[in-house]
């Protein structure tokens, strides 16, 4: 078993009151994102995450970042999205990146875990597995040894078991996923990704997925070991998502990194509106479904829900 | 079937149960063992939907009308929609199959005695914050550990183990609609009878489609007010009303369970309400059955219902004119038996889920002749 959750924010030495009081959000630009084939480059992407969290943790050289947001003992979990497969799940061009980079800088390719529900969303994601010792960690809930707790956690309106991989080998988190529109609960981005953590997320998509975006962040299994959002807007799926439309699938170039969800997702949903309005479409809002869940996390002190105090960093590399 | 025989077949019945309990895992199904599921999900085109454009599908099973992305799963978690076809991923995906007596389900007016082959597949369309089977109904598929067991080998199961009775049961089979239909025609052919314990939250188009091919539904009423239904089922109780009244208009033989939780649905008032509506828009003549609740799931801190409660509801209810209203999950009580409503005779003498005496000739009170509405024989 990993270390307790009221024990975390004590271990190590990275800077959990800088985090927590953190509204700022950087917005890295870079015009080689993506490689000619459409997909993440790596070199680019590498360029992208170190700039990020320099601009973000204010540190004069990244990896000095990093260490202000996670430890070299820290087990760090990537959760990413792979629901929708190769065309439209977290890249591991980018998934794989992060991880090398988290590793180096802390020396522990297997304290390092990407990992979402199942092994086959993954593998059809274009991620190939491995549990192997001294390499990253790549794999699913239903991996053997792993699966559901038994018992459900309970958090106002959500009741669910946890992957025992969120519960038992994750002890600091960064939420992975890529930006999209989603028919239900308007975007999905870094707080609805935490959906894949929970055996039953198909009873929490209706009324706009709110309150239970919120709610299930709130729970200390969650909350207590987010560390930092990564948002992917390479490629934004700013209509019909969260499905891949080749026709409302537009480049963008930029990822998003913040340590309040809440602040992050709301400059995704931003982002969003501005391309549905430049390509005429109508707002979340006018189709009723603007994502709703944000004002609820900010209520529940999750984060900032408005522009207006968020403060907001663009740059390219 | 005349008395001595029924009584024996009552009593083979609860040796069943006993049986039952090794059954998990070493039932001897030849179609089991030949077709495994590689992924432990089926791809079986799922029926009442509609496609729409931009490969989404609307769900029109259940009145939830879930509308889907592509591989989006409805709030079952066991439909889901591949590149805009909406498949059910949990045909002859069995997550539970045992042999109980019918009075487990509970139906007392049908068959009485009778052994049921009962099946469940993962996935629920409500989310009772209450489930006693909450380990399978509120998981995915790939949750659970099934079996695959397609139609022809559920009815031939069932007639190899003596079950007369096949049961769609433990989860909701309304979300697994496609293999309950199918394996009630199976059923049907090895001249078996089919059984729906479900909650009655489904459409009318699906419900008037399956009412043509089972024998009796049960429906769970978990309350009389749909502030309950949206705090603790996650669903909606109108539509449940309609089916009730749906089935009532049928051929089909109905039995209704309620439930009874501490402080959450046992007012008096409302039960009142309940019992009135019950008589009005579908007669006396179904049973009724005040069940006691024990802690469970979600809902750990009320203690199990008094029987006291459930006395007195059950008084309430038979005040107000229903003729057969039992009470569940208290074995010994002298209302799990059945009471011929014309001169008062015990007619099913029962203990638990066991038949003891039989007071009837036929379909009628052996006292008085009163006709006693159920499925006999």
């Amino acid at each position: 078993m990993a270390a307790g959750i009221d024990n975390l924010a004590q271990k190590g030495n990275y800077n959990f009151e800088f985090m927590m009081n953190n509204t700022r959000v950087v917005i890295i630009k870079s015009k080689t994102a993506l490689a000619a084939n459409g997909l993440p480059d790596p070199a680019s992407v590498l360029r992208i995450f170190r700039k990020g969290v320099e601009i973000l943790t204010g540190s004069s050289r990244p990896e000095d970042g990093l260490s202000q947001i996670f430890t070299s003992q820290d087990n760090i979990g990537i959760k990413i999205n792979t629901i929708g497969r190769r065309a439209i799940s977290t890249y591991p061009e980018t998934a794989v990146t992060l991880g090398l980079w988290l590793a180096k800088t802390f020396g522990h390719e297997d304290k390092i875990t990407i990992w979402d529900r199942t092994n086959e969303e993954l593998k059809d994601a274009g991620y190939k597995l491995s549990t192997s010792a001294g390499s990253l960690r790549i794999f699913g809930t239903d991996s053997r040894g792993f699966g559901y707790a038994s018992e459900p956690v309970i958090n106002r309106s959500v009741a669910s078991l946890f992957s025992k991989i969120q519960t038992e080998l994750v002890e600091a988190s960064i939420s992975l996923a890529l930006l999209k529109d989603h028919g239900l609960a308007g975007i999905t981005g870094g707080m609805k990704n935490y959906f894949g953590v929970i055996h039953n997320p198909n009873k929490y998509h209706e009324t706009n997925c709110n309150p239970y975006v919120a709610d299930l962040f709130e729970m200390d299994l969650i909350r207590k070991k987010h560390r930092l959002t990564i948002l992917d807007a390479l490629r934004v799926q700013y209509h019909r998502g969260p499905s891949y439309h080749p026709q409302w699938n537009e480049k963008c170039n930029q990822m998003i990194f913040g340590f309040d969800p809440v602040a992050v997702d709301t400059v995704g949903w931003k982002i969003i509106e501005g391309l549905r309005a430049k390509k005429g479409l109508p707002s979340l809002e006018e189709e009723n479904r603007e994502p709703a869940y944000l004002k609820t996390a900010e209520n529940l002190d999750l984060g900032q829900a408005r522009l207006e105090n968020i403060e907001i960093i663009e740059e390219e590399v | 079937m005349d008395r001595r025989k029924f009584i024996k077949s009552a009593v083979a019945g609860s040796s069943w149960l006993l049986a039952s309990n090794h059954l998990k895992g070493v039932l001897p199904l030849q179609a089991a063992a030949a077709r495994p599921a590689a992924s432990g999900l089926s791809r079986v085109e799922a029926r009442y939907y509609d496609k729409l454009p931009d490969r989404e599908i609307k769900c029109r099973l259940c009145p939830r009308f879930c509308r889907l992305g592509d591989k989006e799963r409805g709030f079952c978690g066991v439909r889901e929609n591949r590149d805009g076809k909406y498949y059910t991923l949990v045909y002859g995906q069995v997550a539970s199959y045992n042999l109980d007596p019918i009075e487990k389900k509970p139906l007392f007016h049908f068959l009485p005695g009778s052994t049921a082959f009962s099946i469940a597949t993962a996935g629920c369309n409500v989310a009772c914050k209450f489930c006693q089977n909450w380990e399978i109904s509120q998981m995915r598929p790939e949750q659970v550990k099934s079996r695959y067991l397609p139609p022809d080998s559920v009815a031939e199961a069932a007639a190899k183990y003596n079950c007369p009775i096949v049961s769609y049961t433990y989860s909701e089979p309304v979300i697994f609609y496609e293999f309950m239909y199918d394996t009630s025609l199976e059923a049907r052919r090895k001249r078996l009878r089919n059984a729906v314990i479900s909650n009655g939250f489904i459409n009318p188009e699906p419900l008037t489609e399956l009412i043509k091919v089972v024998e009796t539904i049960k429906i769970d009423l978990k309350a009389f007010n749909q502030d309950f239904y949206t705090n603790y089922v996650h669903g909606e109780l109108k539509p449940v009303l309609e089916s009730i009244k749906q089935i009532a208009r049928s051929k089909v033989w109905l039995e209704i369970v309620y439930l009874v939780i501490p402080t959450l649905n046992d007012r008096p008032e409302e039960i009142r309400q309940m019992a009135r509506w019950l008589k009005a828009e579908i007669g006396p003549e179904y049973p009724l059955h005040f069940t006691r609740f024990q802690p469970m799931y979600l809902i750990k801190n009320l203690p199990p219902t008094p029987v006291s409660t459930l006395e007195k509801l059950r008084q309430l209810a038979m005040e107000e004119g229903l003729h057969y209203v039992y009470l569940g999950n208290v074995p010994g009580h002298p209302a799990e038996n059945t009471y011929c409503p014309n001169c008062g005779q015990m007619l099913i003498e029962r203990y638990g889920y066991t038949i003891k005496k039989i007071n009837m000739s036929g379909n009628k009170c052996r006292f008085c002749h009163q006709i006693i509405p159920g499925v006999w024989s």
